[in-house]
């Protein structure tokens, strides 16, 4: 009787865990269906993303703009005791809250300083944009899925040794212990470097530039490799002071550094694009965080067209603020520039000459300049 | 239920013996299926976000370096992790063995009826198994092996040379007629053995002293020391060495193995330690008791009566500890180890699939693990206590 009892409650057990797993699956199956169709029909669709709910609408309901950062880089992205988010990075997750919520301090940094952490966090949703030092190349935009765009600067890779250790270029580093991030391009850079000079080395990687400088404080490597803007950043802050360290002319690799966010959604894609456009475009126009009041009365149609101002479409026609259809407000750019600043001034206040880093605007001027910035019409 | 007969058996959808195999069934079904779906939503999910779904990027090359291997960038993915394997297998059998000698001899020292040998060790194993074992690694690598001389100015301790890069020790080597004094030494162990078993029987025949290690390892130590000077010197020590900027000669160690090496067999002693004690005191006092009065010393009393049935008990949790060894090696991370869970951390960050190269190193965890707790289970099948 008792054993019969038992196995009786055994297969009621099982049947209700059945049917509650069935009811479970069902769910989890339409809502994963869902989420499917969603993002198919943003990545087919993009046009018409209006109604389709995209992150463009969440980041607006949720009031605050999921920004990918590093947090060790100093000049580029770096956190202080007090929490504190500051730096070049920095500044277009602020530009993007900006034109986006009208709000530059509507931010949520995660920090993301392990490399490996950041395209997880991007395809997870973890993230809304990953604004980290990150090289746009054909693999990450393929097999990550991952979309980036506008670079904000454009850097190389290069080698930074101790003033005192007598190396003068790469060609005298065969035998060394080279100090590098794990799973970074610029891992991948030394081994084709080193191979195509004919040198070897022993690479000692590390999963962040915490750890590292550790390492190369201590002396286990010779040579510290990285971009040059990371190099520069963590040069000016070295313990033993800044000379007691060289970086060498010799850049060997491409890096354009920009934000990325997740394949699919075209809507998110162009407005964080245009965020970081605008920076761009307000340089060229000479608007800057003092005079954009003024600006927004200007004479020139080109600006008053960007500022949201309103403006005749042709001769004749009712004035009214142009709306390029990205989803922004018209007038984004004002809230861009008043709230953060132009281009110019965001690196010259965090990785300029006049900072610690001292790097000069080189390949990162306008193009007017002889530079690589180069601002798409803003029409 | 073995009384029923044919004729009273239940209908098969009350019949135990079919519901039993029946459930089993539906179970492995069940798992089975759910796996399978999870699988499925994990594709579909990934397609829809435009990521890779195979594992193809294990046959690309993997480019970069991994450091104290003769990795080269122009390797395979999968070769790649293959190394990782490699390092993470040879830190956890180095670690099984230095963990063992280590925790025993602490286990035991905990027992001393010394007090400073007593104290100092619960010290240790009080402070060490109460942090994580992340916390030892990183302390034994800022506090210890960072504070090391560097590579141009090193330092030479008892047949050591240490340096913040690596560090150097001496090994013998072998040299010519090494080959030759190993046979010669074989054969003389292969004739020492028989004379000892020999002997032994002897003893055991005649109830005399017939002193069965004498007849068996004098003639091995005459052979030991006869082919030694004949052959002139067939083992030398071969010293490391400071070259341009690395060792050479001995035996180099990377100073990442050295600090998760030393940091997980610091950690993993503890607990062995507190199990060998455990297991002692878990001897029936009633079999000191028994010895004692039987007229044995405290030496063969551990040696026959204690420490054989305590090592019993011991095996199981042990086995339990090399398997966490085994798993905490992926601490080396912190340190830029390059074991199998750096690698696939590497090769992540370099741009191919994050989750299929997680599925890969776990399938490689646990084929070490299951390797691992195969072979010490047959050891503990053949040493454990047999019920009557």
């Amino acid at each position: 009787m008792f054993r019969r009892g038992r196995v009786f409650t055994y297969a009621a057990l099982l049947s209700v865990l059945t049917l509650v797993g069935a009811a479970c699956s069902d769910d989890d199956d339409s809502s994963g269906d869902r989420e499917a169709d969603g993002s198919e029909e943003a990545a087919t669709g993009g046009e018409g993303g209006d109604e389709g709910g995209g992150l463009l609408a969440e980041v607006q309901d949720r009031g605050t703009l999921n920004c990918g950062v590093n947090e060790t880089v100093p000049g580029f992205g770096l956190v202080d005791e007090q929490g504190e988010y500051s730096g070049f990075d920095i500044e277009f997750c602020k530009a993007v809250a900006a034109a986006v919520l009208g709000d530059a301090e509507a931010v949520e940094y995660v920090p993301l300083s392990d490399p490996e952490t950041r395209f997880p966090a991007l395809q997870s949703g973890e993230i809304d944009v990953l604004i980290r030092n990150t090289t746009y190349t054909a693999s990450r935009d393929g097999g990550e899925g991952a979309r980036f765009l506008a670079t904000t600067f454009f850097d190389g890779q290069g080698m930074m040794v101790r003033a005192d250790s007598g190396f003068q270029s790469i060609e005298d580093m065969n035998g060394t212990t080279i100090c590098v991030l794990a799973g970074t391009t610029t891992e991948l850079n030394l081994a084709t470097r080193f191979e195509a000079a004919g040198l070897t080395y022993t690479p000692l990687t590390f999963p962040d530039a915490d750890a590292l400088g550790e390492a190369f404080g201590a002396g286990q490597c010779d040579g510290w490799t990285s971009d040059l803007s990371q190099l520069a950043g963590q040069r000016s802050a070295f313990p033993e002071g800044p000379d007691a360290l060289v970086i060498f002319d010799d850049a060997f690799s491409k890096e354009p550094l920009g934000p990325a966010v997740r394949d699919g959604d075209d809507e998110w894609a162009s407005a964080v694009n245009w965020a970081v456009i605008a920076t761009i475009q307000a340089e060229e126009f000479g608007i800057t965080t003092d005079n954009v009041e003024q600006m927004t009365s200007s004479e020139n149609p080109d600006i008053l067209r960007f500022l949201g101002q309103p403006v005749a479409a042709e001769e004749g026609a009712e004035p009214a603020p142009f709306d390029p259809g990205l989803g922004l407000e018209p007038d984004f750019a004002v809230d861009v520039i008043s709230q953060v600043g132009n281009y110019g001034e965001i690196y010259d206040r965090t990785v300029g000459p006049d900072t610690p880093l001292g790097l000069e605007r080189g390949t990162n001027a306008q193009w007017s300049d002889g530079g690589l910035l180069y601002a798409p019409p803003y029409r | 239920m073995a009384s029923q007969t044919a004729a009273t058996r239940p209908p098969p959808w009350r019949d135990v013996r079919i519901l039993r195999v029946a459930f089993q069934l539906g179970a492995v079904v069940a798992v089975c299926a759910f796996l399978a779906y999870l699988y499925d939503n994990l594709t579909a999910n990934q397609r829809a976000l435009g990521i890779e779904t195979s594992f193809d990027f294990l046959d690309q090359q993997a480019g970069f370096r991994i450091a104290y291997s003769d990795f080269s960038p122009s390797g395979t993915v999968l070769e790649a992790l293959l190394v990782g394997l490699r390092n993470t297998i040879t830190v956890a059998l180095l670690g099984i063995v230095l963990t063992l000698i280590l925790g025993t001899l602490v286990g035991i020292a905990r027992l001393s009826s010394n007090w400073l040998v007593r104290r100092a060790a619960g010290t240790y194993v009080e402070a060490v198994r109460n942090v994580p074992p992340l916390l030892v690694i990183v302390f034994v690598n800022s506090a210890f092996l960072a504070t090391l001389p560097p590579i141009d100015d090193p330092e030479h301790v008892a047949g050591m040379l240490l340096t913040v890069r690596e560090i150097g020790i001496t090994v013998p080597q072998g040299d010519a007629g090494f080959w030759i004094y190993v046979g010669l030494l074989a054969a003389a162990l292969v004739g020492g053995v028989a004379l000892a078993r020999w002997r032994t029987t002897v003893e055991e025949r005649t109830g005399r002293p017939a002193r069965p290690w004498l007849w068996g390892g004098g003639p091995v130590a005459v052979v030991a020391v006869g082919a030694w000077f004949a052959l002139d010197g067939p083992i030398v020590l071969s010293h490391p060495e400071v070259v341009g900027r690395g060792i050479e000669g001995g035996v180099a160690m990377g100073l990442p193995f050295v600090a998760v090496l030393v940091g997980l067999v610091l950690y993993t002693a503890t607990h062995v330690a507190e199990i060998v004690r455990g297991s002692i005191l878990a001897v029936h006092k009633g079999q000191t008791e028994a010895a004692t009065a039987i007229g044995l010393s405290t030496t063969q009393r551990l040696r026959y009566v204690v420490l054989p049935q305590a090592f019993r008990i011991a095996v199981p949790p042990i086995i339990n500890q090399f398997l966490n060894l085994t798993k905490n090696t992926s601490l080396g991370v912190a340190v830029a180890y390059g074991e199998a869970m750096f690698v696939t951390r590497t090769v992540i960050g370099n741009g191919n699939p994050a989750i299929q190269s997680i599925l890969v190193v776990m399938a490689m965890y646990l084929v070490v693990s299951l390797i691992i707790s195969l072979v010490a289970n047959l050891a503990n099948r053949r040493l454990r206590l047999v019920e009557r």
